[in-house]
């Protein structure tokens, strides 16, 4: 889920992105020697990107760290269930905006499990049980019903998205219920949730930082599949590996890209 | 996938006609085909990747003793030898392959090696009781076999680790891996796109031996090998 950043106003960020969405829904049909581009706002995006990575650089990786070493793995662990227990509401409900009525009982049960016997979702009890958990969200709600994704958007705060998947930031914010206590609880509960999701991706930005050349191609390609992934519930159709080596046969050794 | 407009018929009537007009197809071809030639030429790829885990396991599970030097002299035959280095070369340089001399190319196969290498040796350091296990065996178009696997974590949910594999020469060969959905091909070839487009292809070479040895620093000095 794409909640690591939160903003005060998501009402009118929302709006924003969803103009957003619609102004570059159809930016991805622009080509680079006939190869379909995604990222077609790439110099404002890798803008976005040098803004992020230095305010995470700076800011957050360091409060993170010093969290890591002053809260206990188990506490942390707790937290994490807790957070994602509230954040399960918006999976619930795109569970079964896609017809996914199974997995969306599933789910239900798995809200209240969590809730009730996990103590507020302390304790992540529904898993040991069967009750898996899922990753839905409304960019992979408007996919199953068809919506191109749209143009890659790197946002400030927020990171990576596809202008598909832009309208989940207004989403997951009103079906959370964090949303609705008061602000004197929602400013210090919000950071704890930014500062230990940060804490959960310190090894993830390692091996980024470690094994990339390019972090900002790296992030945009590693996000566009996996968002693909999602979509097809980690169980992509088998013929979408392939689809990289369109090569002349012939020429095996010799590997072409035949350009789509 | 359901379209928003355009089709009056909904998306499983559509499907439940298109499955009963081919259904007696299918069939035919379903006990035309040969199955055990199919399945037994999966074998061998699939052996192929058991092999690679087993590979990587015993490194894992001696990584402390092994040091970052000694897991990368255990990797490197499996990498060379397992993997079709010049073919996945090939497909990350893309255009710009063209662009390079023989002895270019011979150099960043060797470069690509060399980092394909250093990248498992540092990422498997260790072992907490993980082992890998196969999913299923895919043939795809082209003889291309998909051959999906996890690795299971006692403390963390699983990885997927997607392989693809083609023959050459009668001896199967990786061309791709797929972790959790995301393709290292795909990613080193946009890194590298944009790498070149900056720097130019003395510019790739110089990050990728940085990268190496960054790796190489790193890992060597905190294990005390």
């Amino acid at each position: 889920m794409n909640n690591s950043y939160k903003q005060n106003n998501p009402v009118s960020l929302s709006a924003l992105l969803l103009v957003v969405a619609l102004l570059t829904g159809c930016a991805t049909t622009e080509t680079i020697d006939g190869e379909v581009n995604p990222d077609p706002y790439e110099e404002t995006n890798r803008s976005f990107y040098r803004f992020n990575d230095a305010l995470d650089r700076h800011v957050m990786t360091p409060i993170a760290k010093n969290y890591v070493k002053a809260v206990p793995e188990p506490a942390r662990d707790g937290i994490t269930n807790f957070f994602d227990n509230l954040e399960y509401l918006n999976v619930i409900l795109h569970s079964f905006l896609q017809g996914k009525l199974l997995q969306g009982i599933s789910d239900v049960t798995r809200f209240v499990v969590n809730s009730s016997v996990g103590i507020g979702g302390l304790f992540d009890v529904a898993t040991p049980m069967g009750l898996d958990k899922h990753d839905e969200d409304f960019g992979q709600t408007l996919a199953a019903w068809g919506a191109e994704p749209g143009a890659y958007l790197y946002l400030p705060f927020l990171g990576p998205y596809t202008a598909r998947n832009s309208p989940d930031v207004a989403g997951s914010y009103f079906s959370n219920p964090l949303t609705y206590i008061s602000t004197i609880y929602l400013f210090p509960v919000t950071f704890l949730n930014l500062v230990n999701d940060r804490a959960n991706l310190l090894e993830a930005s390692e091996f980024v930082e470690e094994a990339s050349i390019d972090p900002y191609s790296f992030t945009r390609e590693a996000y566009l599949q996996r968002r693909k992934y999602l979509i097809h519930d980690g169980n992509p159709p088998a013929d979408e590996y392939d689809e990289m080596f369109e090569l002349d046969f012939e020429e095996e050794s010799e590997p072409k890209l035949v350009i789509e | 996938m359901m379209s928003f407009a355009g089709d009056r018929i909904p998306a499983f009537a559509r499907m439940a006609h298109g499955n009963c007009r081919n259904l007696l197809l299918c069939a035919l071809l379903v006990l035309l085909l040969p199955r055990s030639a199919g399945a037994a030429g999966m074998d061998e790829p699939a052996q192929a990747i058991a092999q690679f885990h087993g590979k990587l396991l015993q490194v894992m599970q001696q990584a402390q003793d092994l040091g970052y030097q000694g897991r990368y002299r255990e990797l490197e035959p499996y990498i060379n030898e397992g993997f079709d280095i010049p073919f996945i070369a090939g497909v990350i340089l893309g255009r710009y392959r063209d662009q390079l001399s023989d002895t270019q190319r011979a150099e960043f196969n060797d470069l690509f090696s060399r980092s394909s290498t250093a990248t498992y040796a540092s990422r498997f350091n260790g072992y907490d009781g993980e082992a890998f296990r196969e999913i299923s065996r895919e043939l795809l178009r082209r003889g291309r076999v998909l051959i999906r696997t996890e690795l299971r974590r006692p403390h963390d949910e699983p990885v997927a680790l997607d392989y693809l594999l083609h023959e050459k020469q009668g001896k199967w060969y990786i061309i791709s891996v797929s972790a959790n959905g995301v393709n290292d091909l795909s990613l080193k070839r946009a890194e590298y796109a944009t790498v070149i487009k900056e720097k130019g292809y003395n510019g790739l070479v110089t990050e990728i031996l940085s990268k190496i040895a960054e790796m190489e620093n790193k890992s060597a000095p905190a294990e005390g090998k």
